[in-house]
C-alpha cells in the first residue's frame, strides 16, 4: 500500500480515530457541503453491501457475447487482519451520479431524490474489491450539467479556500472533499471537464481517463459518448493507484477496450510538450500561472513545441450539440413510472410523465433536453447533429496528428480561478463558453489530467495535460516531474491530526 | 379509370434466443409478470446494453435466407419516442446500417411463383406490455428487451391474397430456420402493412399504414378492405389522407388511428453505448454453414425429382421436421410416393390423435422405413400396417417385433388358406351354390368371409384364386 494511504487504512474501524475524523468532517461540511450522504460508520456493513452488489453484476455479465471473459472484479482478499488489497480499508467518496448499492443515487436531481440503485457501478466495485470503503456520496450539478455545483437540487458546495466561491463542477463535491482532506481520493465523472475543472478550482489532481479505459457501467448517463469516471486525489501516486484498480475491459460496458495504458506496459518518459499558440481570454492570474507551469515543464527537461490547433474554435458548438443530443435520450427514462419521483394525482400515463418530469428536473436540465431534442429533429440533423459529428472527427484527427509530433499537450484548465456563487459569478452561458479547454479531450476521447500548481491570490491554479489515447502513463510521469516545483496547497484549517 | 394498388409489409418476429437482446434475462413467454427483469431491461439509471450475439446471429441467418446483402458493419441506433411501456423511452433499433439489405424472396400465389423484393432486416428490442385493469394501468416488463427482427418489404404486392400468401411462406421460412415459432396469436410474429392506390401507370399513391392484423387472414381482409376503400374514394374524386389505420376485426373495417400531423419524429441517432458490430469471417461462415434449403426449393425438388403431387409436397414442406423425417426415411430405403402418402395421411392422423411430435415420436424414420419395407415385401397388408403403426406409437417397439409378437405376418401358404376356404364354403353352402350359378357379387362376400377367418392376414390374391378354384 502507498505510504500516504497507510494512515487512512482502518481509520473507520478505530473508534477513537473515527470520532476525531467525524468531528473534523463535520466542521468542514458546515462550511463546504461536499457530501449529499455521509456515513462513515459500520465499514464492515458497507463492505458487505459492496460484495452483495457483485451479485446482480455477475448475473448481468452473462449478457456479453459468448466466449468473453466476464472479468468480474475478484473479492478483496481477506485475512484475520482484514482485507489486504492495495486500497484495504481506505475510505473514499463517490460522486452521486455513480451507483453504489446501499446508498441513494440522486444525481443531484429531485426526480431521483429517493432512488436506491439495486447494483454497484463497475468502477466502484473494482475499488471495493481492492478493499476500499465508500464513506459517502458527493454533491454535483444536476446530472452533471454545470460547472459550479450550484445546479444541484439539494445543496450548494463551496470552495474550501473561500466559501463564497464555488467548488466548480460538476464533480465539485468530490473535489471539495479531497481538497479539505475528508478523503484521500474521490470518484467523479467527466463529460466536458467535470473532474478537471473542480480539481483545478480546489487545488487537487483530477484525471479523466481515455474513453473506453474505465467502465461506464453504473454512471447515470448524461452524454454517453463523451463521459467517463475520473479520479480526484491529493497526489499523483494515489490517482494512478486508483486508476490502475479501475481500468480494464468490462463485459457490461461494450465500449470498454483493452489499451496499452494498463499496468505493466512500457512507460516511456515523455520528452516533448505541445503548447497551443494564441490561446486568448485567460484571466491574468490564470495566464500567469499557466506561463509559470510551462516554464516548470521546460525546467524539468521537456521540450516545449508550439502548436496550432485551429479546430479548437469548433470545440464548444460540437460539444454542446452532441452532449445535449445524447442527454435528450439518456434522460428520457426519468418518468416516475418504474422508479424515481412521481407526481401526485396524474390523470393518465402521459400526464404522469409530463408532470413528473416538469416537477423533477431543474431548469438547466430542461434547457439541455430541449436543445438536444431540437438538434436531432429529422430534417435538421445535417445542420446540427451530423455537422457536430463531422467537426468532432476533425478535432479528433487534428489532436491525434499533433500527438504524433509531441508526447503531451499542455493547456489551461479553465480561463478563470474559482468564481463566486450565484449571480455575482459567471452566468450559465459564460460557464459553457469557458469549457473550451476541457471539452477538447472529451470530444477526442483522450486522457487528460488537471495538475495543481499552487496558489495565486489565495486560490488554487493549475495546468491541464493531454496525451494520446491510452497513454495515461505519460500524464502521470509528467505530473511527477512537476510535483517538486508545485507542492500541493492546503486550504485554511486543513489538518491530518485525526489520522494519528 | 383503372387503378393499381401497392402493398408492402413490415413483419416483426420474436427471435427464439435464450436471453433478451441486451441483457441476460430469459426471453420467455408465460412467466409471472415482472419476473424476467433486471436493471438493464428496466432502464435503471447507469445501466448499459450488452449485445446478445445469439440474437444477432439469428438475424443474419434470416437476412441470408431472404437473399439480403449482409452488413459487414452494422450499427445500432436510438429510436426516440415516449410510451409508458418503454423503459428507456427510446428503443435500440437500426436505421442507417441494418444487418441486411436488398434481398428477394420467392413465394407461390395463385399457382404462380412471385419474387418479392426485401428492403431490409434489422434487429431491435421489444417493449413491455400495458395491462389495463379497471381504473389503473399496470406494466409487465417481461417482454421488454425481447430480441425482435423487423423485415421490411418493398411495396411490390398487389392485394390481400398476395400479402397473405407471402406471409404464410415467410412464416414457413422462419420456422424452418428455427428462429421464430411464427405464432401470430401470441404476437411472436406481427405484421403491419402499408398500402396505397393510384391510377395505373402513375406510381405509388398516398401511403396508409395498417396495423392490428393478428392473423394472416386478417392481413388479407384488412388490405382488401383498405384497397376497396381507397379505390372508391379516388373514383369519387376524393383524396387519400396519409395516416395510420387499425383493422377492426369485430366490424371487418379499418379505422383511423392517427393522422400524419401527430406522427412521431423518432430522432434516430447512433447508439453510443454499443460499438458497431463487424461480423468476422468466422461469424459469416457460421451463418453460411447453417443455411438451409428453402421450403419452396425443397417442394420443387420433391415434385420434380421424386414425382410427388404438388399438394402432398406442400404438406411435407410445411414443417421442416416433417420434410426432414420424409427424407430420412427415403435414405433408409422407403419409396418416396408411398412414404409421402403415409406421412401426410395415416401417420399425421395418428400423431394428431396421440399428440406426439413427429421428430420425437417412437416411430422414428428407421422404424417407419422398416414398416413400409414389410408392406412392400408383402409380408403385411395395408390394414395390418395401420395397426402396426398405431402399436409402435403406443408401445414404443420395433414394427418387426410387433408383427412377430402378434403373428401379423401375411399367410401365403396355399394349404392353410385352402383349409380356411373349405371351412367357409361348408358354412355358407347356399351362397356357394349361387356363385356356381353365376352370381359374381356373392363371390366377393365369400372371399371377405375367408379373409375374416384369417384375421385379415391372408394374401388377398391367393385367397381369391383358391375360392374361385373351389367353386369352378
Ligand atoms: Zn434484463
Amino acid at each position: 500500500m502507498l505510504d500516504e494511504l497507510e494512515p487512512w487504512s482502518g481509520l473507520l474501524s478505530d473508534p477513537k480515530r473515527r470520532a476525531a475524523y467525524e468531528a473534523y468532517a463535520e466542521g468542514w461540511e458546515g462550511r463546504i457541503g461536499a457530501f449529499l450522504q455521509f456515513s462513515p460508520d459500520e465499514p464492515a456493513g458497507r463492505r458487505g453491501a459492496g460484495q452483495a452488489a457483485a451479485k446482480p453484476a455477475a448475473r448481468l455479465a452473462a449478457a456479453g457475447p459468448a466466449g468473453r471473459d466476464p472479468a468480474e472484479p475478484a473479492a478483496a482478499p481477506t485475512t484475520e487482519q482484514g482485507p489486504t488489497g492495495a486500497l484495504a480499508l481506505v475510505p473514499f467518496a463517490v460522486k452521486d451520479n455513480i451507483a453504489v448499492e446501499g446508498f441513494r443515487m440522486t444525481c443531484g436531481s429531485r426526480i431521483l431524490e429517493d432512488y436506491r440503485p439495486p447494483y454497484t457501478a463497475t468502477c466502484v466495485a473494482r475499488l471495493q474489491a481492492e478493499g476500499a470503503l465508500v464513506v459517502g456520496k458527493t454533491n454535483l450539478d444536476e446530472f452533471g450539467m454545470g460547472s459550479s455545483c450550484d445546479n444541484s437540487a439539494f445543496a450548494r458546495t463551496s470552495n474550501p479556500y473561500d466559501s463564497a466561491l464555488v467548488a466548480g463542477g460538476s464533480s465539485g463535491g468530490s473535489a471539495a472533499a479531497v481538497a479539505a482532506g475528508l478523503v484521500p481520493f474521490a470518484l467523479g465523472t467527466d463529460t466536458g471537464g467535470s473532474v478537471r475543472q473542480p480539481a483545478n478550482f480546489c487545488g487537487v489532481y483530477g484525471l479523466k481517463p481515455s474513453y473506453g479505459a474505465v467502465s461506464r457501467f453504473g454512471l447515470a448517463a448524461y452524454a454517453s459518448s463523451l463521459e467517463g469516471a475520473g479520479v480526484l486525489g491529493r497526489s499523483i501516486d494515489v490517482v494512478e493507484e486508483v486508476f490502475r484498480a479501475m481500468v480494464g475491459v468490462d463485459p457490461l460496458d461494450q465500449t470498454t477496450v483493452a489499451g496499452p495504458g494498463r499496468p505493466g506496459t512500457e512507460a516511456a518518459e515523455p520528452k516533448s510538450v505541445g503548447v497551443v499558440r494564441g490561446l486568448g481570454g485567460l484571466d491574468p492570474a490564470v495566464e500567469a500561472a499557466y506561463r509559470g507551469a510551462l516554464a516548470a515543464l521546460a525546467d524539468s527537461g521537456l521540450r516545449l513545441v508550439e502548436l496550432d490547433l485551429p479546430m479548437l474554435d469548433y470545440v464548444l458548438p460540437a460539444y454542446y450539440t452532441i452532449a445535449t443530443a445524447e442527454a435528450s435520450a439518456n434522460l428520457a427514462r426519468y418518468t416516475g413510472i418504474a422508479y424515481g419521483r412521481r407526481c401526485a394525482g396524474a390523470e393518465n400515463p402521459d400526464d404522469l410523465v409530463r408532470r413528473s418530469r416538469g416537477e423533477g428536473f431543474g431548469d438547466e436540465v430542461k434547457l439541455r433536453v430541449l436543445v438536444g431534442t431540437f438538434v436531432l429533429r429529422s430534417g435538421f440533423q445535417d445542420r446540427y447533429y451530423h455537422k457536430a459529428q463531422t467537426l468532432r472527427r476533425a478535432i479528433r484527427d487534428e489532436l491525434a496528428g499533433a500527438l504524433r509530433e509531441v508526447d503531451l499537450i499542455a493547456m489551461p484548465v479553465f480561463p478563470t480561478q474559482a468564481f463566486a456563487h450565484g449571480d455575482s459569478g459567471m452566468d450559465q452561458f459564460q460557464q459553457k463558453m469557458a469549457d473550451k479547454f476541457t471539452c477538447t479531450a472529451n470530444l477526442a476521447g483522450l486522457p487528460a489530467l488537471a495538475v495543481p500548481t499552487g496558489l495565486s491570490g489565495g486560490l488554487p491554479t493549475g495546468i491541464q495535460l493531454l496525451a494520446a489515447s491510452f497513454r495515461e502513463d505519460r500524464l502521470f510521469s509528467c505530473a511527477r516531474r512537476l510535483a517538486p516545483a508545485f507542492p500541493l496547497p492546503e486550504p485554511p484549517s486543513f489538518s491530518r491530526e485525526f489520522l494519528r | 379509370m383503372k387503378y393499381a394498388s401497392y402493398v408492402g409489409l413490415e413483419i416483426h418476429i420474436h427471435l427464439l434466443a435464450k436471453s433478451k437482446a441486451f441483457c441476460s434475462c430469459a426471453a420467455r413467454f408465460g412467466d409471472e409478470p415482472n419476473t424476467n427483469v433486471c436493471p438493464v431491461c428496466l432502464g435503471h439509471p447507469g445501466v448499459l446494453p450488452a449485445l446478445n450475439e445469439e440474437a444477432l446471429f439469428m438475424g443474419y441467418r434470416v437476412a441470408q435466407a431472404l437473399g439480403c446483402e449482409l452488413s459487414r458493419r452494422t450499427i445500432f441506433e436510438r429510436k426516440n419516442y415516449f410510451y409508458p411501456d418503454m423503459p428507456k423511452n427510446y428503443q435500440i433499433s437500426q436505421f442507417a446500417a441494418p444487418l441486411g439489405v436488398s434481398g428477394g424472396f420467392e413465394f407461390e400465389v395463385k399457382g404462380e411463383t412471385r419474387r418479392l423484393a426485401i428492403r431490409e432486416c434489422h434487429l431491435e428490442e421489444d417493449a413491455g406490455k400495458l395491462i389495463h385493469a379497471g381504473s389503473v394501468t399496470l406494466i409487465d416488463y417481461n417482454r421488454a428487451g425481447f430480441p425482435l427482427l423487423e423485415i421490411v418489404t418493398e411495396p411490390d404486392l398487389k392485394d390481400g391474397e398476395e400479402a397473405e400468401a407471402y406471409l404464410r411462406s415467410f412464416r414457413r421460412l422462419v420456422r424452418h430456420l428455427g428462429v421464430c415459432d411464427g405464432n401470430m396469436e401470441e404476437g411472436s410474429l406481427r405484421c403491419d402493412a402499408n398500402v396505397s392506390v393510384n391510377e395505373e401507370g402513375r406510381g405509388l399513391g398516398v401511403k396508409v399504414e395498417l396495423k392490428n392484423m393478428n392473423s394472416s387472414r386478417f392481413v388479407r381482409m384488412g388490405l382488401d378492405y383498405e384497397i376497396r376503400r381507397q379505390t372508391a374514394r379516388l373514383a369519387e374524386g376524393k383524396s387519400i389522407q396519409q395516416e395510420t389505420r387499425l383493422w377492426n376485426e369485430n366490424r371487418d373495417v379499418t379505422e383511423t388511428m392517427r393522422k400524419k400531423e401527430s406522427a412521431s419524429d423518432y430522432r434516430f441517432f447512433p447508439e453510443p453505448d454499443l460499438p458497431p458490430f463487424e461480423p468476422g469471417e468466422a461469424f459469416l461462415e457460421r451463418v453460411a454453414g447453417l443455411a438451409i434449403e428453402l421450403p419452396l426449393g425443397r417442394k420443387r425438388r420433391f415434385v420434380g425429382v421424386l414425382g410427388l403431387a404438388e399438394e402432398q409436397a406442400d404438406q411435407l414442406v410445411e414443417e421442416k421436421s416433417v420434410a426432414d423425417y420424409f427424407e430420412s426415411a427415403l435414405a433408409l430405403g422407403a419409396e418416396a410416393r408411398t412414404a409421402a402418402t403415409w406421412i401426410t395421411g395415416e401417420l399425421r392422423a395418428q400423431l394428431l390423435r396421440s399428440g406426439q411430435d413427429i421428430a420425437a415420436s417412437p416411430l422414428g424414420p428407421r422404424r417407419f422405413a422398416a414398416l413400409l419395407g414389410a408392406l412392400a415385401e408383402g409380408r403385411i397388408q395395408g390394414t395390418i400396417a395401420k395397426q402396426v403403426l398405431k402399436a409402435v406409437l403406443d408401445e414404443d417397439k420395433d414394427p418387426e417385433a410387433i408383427i412377430a409378437e402378434r403373428g401379423l405376418e401375411q399367410i401365403t401358404d396355399r394349404g392353410a388358406l385352402g383349409a380356411m376356404v373349405d371351412e367357409v364354403l361348408a358354412r355358407e353352402a347356399a351362397t356357394a351354390a349361387r356363385v356356381r350359378s353365376g352370381d359374381k357379387k356373392a363371390l366377393a362376400f365369400l372371399v371377405g368371409e375367408a379373409m375374416k377367418a384369417s384375421s385379415g392376414r391372408a394374401a388377398a390374391g391367393t385367397l381369391k384364386e383358391i375360392v374361385m378354384e373351389r367353386l369352378s
